[in-house]
């Protein structure tokens, strides 16, 4: 297991590595001056220089890459433009607002999809279970921004339960801090929840089709621990690849969540950088959501490794 | 027959399944008694009812089914009385089950000691302590080596055979009165097989179980049943003590079937198979269900379904007296003796030389090693597999050669590179004389015409979407052999050459049996004219009638168009049956090869004698067997595969003469000009290979 950890990390760091220096080559392969296109047609050539020289741009390219990435390495993210303020602390506090609508979202979606796929795919052709799969259907087919603005308009502007925008800390209490993320949340759960629960139902089915359960109740074990023992491991580990694909799905929707509930979060951010060609930030806004998907799948993997022996111990006979 | 009550009986069940709108009857009347300490063979060919039987019996049958009459007793309890939770509490503590594929039946994720003790947890109570200390004394007395590595073992790290010990140690937890085996030992290697039936033996004495034991295998119900009950489409056809139904059978069934069966002792002659399809169990025939299939029909099988009757040996055909010494007819197409053997002299059309594969193992980053040696210090450095190892054969024009060995050993991975399905890693492969391995382009594209493949299961190989006439005629255009109205008339002909009616060629697979589906294979095999055919476990996937009438129909093709087959199985009866030379293989090697009659004479190679050993055929009854003592090979040998030196059969083998066969490899011992044995022991020691007498027949 600790040498498998080790493969895997060694994977992260390579695929780390890769994206930044494609990232990095934004700057080299946008058409025209950089710098131009910074700011704008009408700047001076002063003006063009002075960014040139902030962002080094007339070092050879290798030599920017290294000192860009260097940068990171030791935790200096380079400089916002626009802000000018240093980038580490700025997308550190986007990011841990984020990370607290993402964290809630991921483990809401793991929870109520688990759940409602394993109560779904036990109850084969049940009502419940056909309510269950038509209800999915329908939160899968429709886009999160239509949600995100119909519960504005419900819960907000017709019922005035939660605030349609902002954001408030912790610091101003537990209700306040709550109310400011239910809709965001929601709007992201909604989807994702009938995407895993679908899944999770028809990875049920087919295990519960397998010759081991048939075995298990042979032996006379009652059904619920024939789910719960035999079952629900085997049936969790396409599950599980699934939600680390659906880190990446929820980044994205975060994006749209936050533009539209003016969420002070990384997904913000990164649409502000864009808008306003902060080149430094919208690099480092980029390598960032990068590491957090390459390290989700890196968790998901260890997951599946601890749900699955044939990864854990290789293939190698007992003697 | 004593009076004391019997562990199970079943009376008059009946069974059906919810089928488009009405009821499909999956069992009829079925009636059959297990005494205490007995074991009684359901066999059948696959649809006959067999497994529904078994389920029905452990209460696992699925929701929809319903059970119009009959009773099931265990004990004089009768069964269908009791109340789910009351089945339940008996399943696996009073009535265990075994199943028939030990590769699936085992959770993946629960270590294999935690599932074994499970139904001591439920039944008995134990503590998990205490349950994984009698789980280990389980895996003990099935026969286990080191039962405390085992127990913490997954599933995926032991081998089939062992799988199967602790699956049945599982099953015998809590000490069951009765034991339902359902196909045991079927997807296991023939050599597993013989020590799992010994196991079975063993406890059965040991702890006068009895036993249900469900098969297809004759061979096997010969060898282990004391009683036998013949289903076919959920009826009960004939039922009595085994040596009366196996040896003196009354329905034509059970003759057919017995036709049916390739025998080592009998290689000249062609197989009596049954001819039809197997009954649509939604609308039976009138009659007996027999009557569309039997050689003996007369007017009153169609009209008035026949009653099982006789004590002891029970039968249901109304002409079983005046039948009882008229044995199923032999086919018209008689010995094929006649068919002058390949000639010898000829230029072979197929040679191998020194052919190999070798597999690389694991992804890049498994196989980095750290070097200390100085130079870079990360090596790409993968755990190479030899699948096949070095074999040189060759195949006369219009020869079959018979490749047997066990799985894994390589034969598939042989027989795929001389179709070029696989590329080689070493050696050459000649049809006809070209380097096939190097033609490319339209050279390769002709040389594919000569040489086709038939694979081993016709569900998957053929696509389900076309229809029999497209797969058929697909070849055809794709070699340019035949276009518009005549594409027709060929495809048409290629139905006839395998006996499928041309009206077949506007159906889909799924509308056609499994017999019919590997014919379909074989048709489209021989669209391009091929020379030579690979036949990869061609019959494997077949029931025994279905498998005779394609093995007669691939033996009449070779006769009439005088192709030639490497013919791949696992089953050395089948291959006994229908080659004319045989080579033997184990782990990516061939250890021996010469002319049929002479490979399955001594002198042998100890593996093939092993082989030949093991398999259980009917005219090898336990009784006649008793004093000849069986070789059994050790199956849990792990075998690491960088081979250090010496000969690959040395860890099972059970004549290795010392550290020679752990040193060098061994020679080729040469025991008649076109008979050679690759073996340490010399000749005159491996001629005397008492141990083994061919079956014969009762």
């Amino acid at each position: 297991m600790i040498a498998y950890t080790i493969r895997r990390l060694l994977t992260v760091i390579a695929i780390l590595a890769v994206m930044s220096v494609a990232i990095f080559s934004i700057t080299q392969v946008l058409p025209g001056d950089v710098a131009q296109m910074i700011v704008g047609q009408f700047a001076t050539d002063d003006q063009v220089k002075a960014v040139r020289g902030r962002l080094h741009l007339d070092d050879p390219a290798h030599v920017q890459y290294l000192r860009w990435a260097g940068g990171f390495l030791q935790g200096d993210f380079g400089k916002s433009m626009m802000m000018d303020r240093p980038l580490g602390p700025l997308i550190g506090e986007a990011m841990a607002r984020s990370a607290v609508l993402a964290g809630i979202s991921i483990v809401l979606v793991a929870v109520i999809g688990i759940w409602l796929g394993v109560y779904a795919g036990v109850r084969r052709g049940t009502r419940a279970d056909r309510f269950i799969s038509v209800g999915s259907y329908f939160f899968i087919s429709v886009p999160e921004f239509f949600w995100a603005i119909l519960a504005v308009m419900l819960f907000t502007g017709y019922l005035g339960w939660f605030p349609s925008t902002g954001y408030a800390s912790l610091d101003e209490g537990f209700w306040t801090w709550a109310r400011h993320i239910v809709l965001p949340v929601a709007t992201l759960v909604s989807g994702l929840v009938a995407h895993v629960s679908r899944l999770t139902r028809s990875s049920m089915i087919e295990t519960m089709q397998a010759q081991y359960i048939t075995a298990a109740r042979a032996k006379g074990l009652p059904e619920n621990i024939v789910i719960r023992r035999h079952a629900l491991r085997n049936a969790l580990v396409p599950t599980i690849t699934v939600l680390a694909i659906d880190v990446g799905l929820l980044m994205g929707g975060i994006v749209v969540v936050e533009t539209v509930f003016a969420y002070p979060g990384l997904g913000r951010l990164l649409i502000f950088a864009i808008e306003q060609k902060d080149l430094p930030m919208i690099q480092a806004g980029i390598l960032v959501v990068t590491a957090v998907y390459a390290l989700a799948n890196l968790a998901a993997d260890l997951l599946y490794a601890f749900f699955n022996p044939r990864i854990r111990y290789g293939s190698s006979a007992a003697h | 027959m004593s009076t004391e009550v019997p562990v199970l009986k079943v009376e008059s069940l009946t069974l059906e399944y919810p089928a488009g709108g009405g009821w499909l009857r999956a069992l009829d009347n079925v009636s059959f008694e297990i005494g205490k300490g007995r074991a009684l063979g359901l066999v059948g060919e696959s649809g006959s009812g067999k497994s529904t039987t078994a389920l029905a019996v452990l209460g696992l049958l699925a929701s929809e089914a319903r059970i119009p009459g009959g009773r099931i007793l265990f004990g004089g309890r009768s069964l269908l009385d009791l109340a789910a939770e009351e089945r339940r509490l008996l399943r696996g503590e009073r009535i265990s089950m075994v199943f028939q594929d030990p590769f699936t039946s085992l959770n993946p994720a629960i270590q294999v000691g935690r599932q074994i003790a499970e139904p001591l947890v439920l039944h008995r109570a134990l503590s998990d302590g205490d349950a994984a200390i009698e789980a280990r004394r389980l895996l003990e007395e099935v026969g286990i080596p080191r039962p405390e590595d085992v127990a913490r073992a997954y599933p995926h790290q032991l081998s089939g055979g062992m799988k199967q010990r602790a699956l049945i140690a599982t099953a015998l937890a809590c000490s069951p009165e009765l034991l339902v085996l359902d196909e045991p030992t079927t997807a296991l290697d023939v050599t597993i097989e013989a020590q799992i039936l010994d196991l079975l033996e063993r406890l059965r004495r040991d702890r006068g179980l009895s036993m249900l034991y469900i098969t297809h295998n004759l061979g096997v119900v010969a060898r282990i049943c004391d009683d036998v009950c013949v289903l076919y489409a959920g009826r009960v056809v004939e039922s009595g003590p085994t040596s009366d139904v196996l040896y003196a059978p009354k329905h034509p069934y059970t003759k057919g079937l017995l036709a049916s069966l390739p025998r080592v002792a009998e290689r000249q002659l062609r197989l009596a198979p049954i001819p039809g399809r197997f009954p649509d169990l939604a609308s039976p025939p009138s009659g007996c269900i027999f009557h569309p299939r039997c050689h003996f029909v007369v007017e009153r099988c169609k009209g008035e379904p026949p009653v099982l009757s006789g004590i002891g040996h029970a039968v249901s055909c109304w002409r079983a007296e005046e039948l009882a010494d008229t044995p199923w007819p032999a086919p018209e197409a008689q010995a094929r003796g006649a068919r002058s053997a390949a000639h010898p002299d000829a230029a072979p059309l197929v040679e191998m030389k020194d052919l190999a594969k070798q597999y690389e193992m694991g992804g890049v980053f498994d196989n980095l090693r750290f070097d200390r040696s100085g130079g870079f210090p990360l090596r790409f450095d993968p755990p190479r597999v030899r699948a096949v190892d070095g074999v040189t054969l060759d195949i006369a024009p219009g020869e079959v050669l018979g490749l047997v060995g066990e799985s894994g050993c390589g034969k598939s991975t042989l027989g795929r590179m001389l179709v070029r399905l696989i590329e080689p890693s070493d050696g050459e492969v000649r049809i006809l004389g070209e380097d096939f391995g190097r033609l490319s382009g339209k050279a390769l594209h002709e040389h594919r015409r000569i040489a086709q493949i038939i694979f081993q299961n016709p569900d998957s190989s053929l696509n389900p979407r076309k229809t029999v006439g497209e797969i058929v005629a697909r070849p055809l255009t794709l070699f340019g052999l035949a276009r518009g109205n005549e594409l027709d008339a060929k495809v048409a002909a290629l139905l006839d050459l395998v006996r499928l009616p041309s009206s077949y060629a506007s159906r889909y697979p799924h509308q056609l049996s499994g017999g019919e589906k590997q014919r379909v294979g074989i048709a489209r095999a021989l669209a391009t004219e091929p020379r030579f055919i690979v036949c990869d476990e061609a019959v494997s996937a077949l029931d025994v009638s279905v498998q005779a009438y394609v093995l007669n129909v691939l033996a009449e093709l070779r006769d009439r168009l005088n192709v030639a087959y490497l013919f791949i199985s696992h089953d050395l009866s089948v291959i006994a049956h229908i080659a004319d030379r045989v080579a033997v293989m184990y782990r990516g090697a061939i250890v021996e090869e010469g002319p049929a009659a002479e490979v399955l004479k001594p002198p042998f190679h100890p593996y093939t004698e092993a082989l030949l050993s093991a398999i259980p055929e009917v005219g090898r009854s336990p009784g006649s067997s008793a004093g000849r003592g069986r070789i059994r090979l050790r199956g849990d040998v792990v075998e690491k595969d960088g081979l250090i030196g010496g000969c690959r059969f040395q860890h099972r083998c059970p004549r290795k003469i010392g550290k020679l066969c752990e040193t060098e490899a061994p020679p080729w011992r040469i025991a008649s000009p076109a008979h050679r044995i690759a073996c340490h022991i010399p000749l005159e020691d491996l001629r005397r290979a008492d141990a083994v007498r061919l079956p014969q027949e009762a």
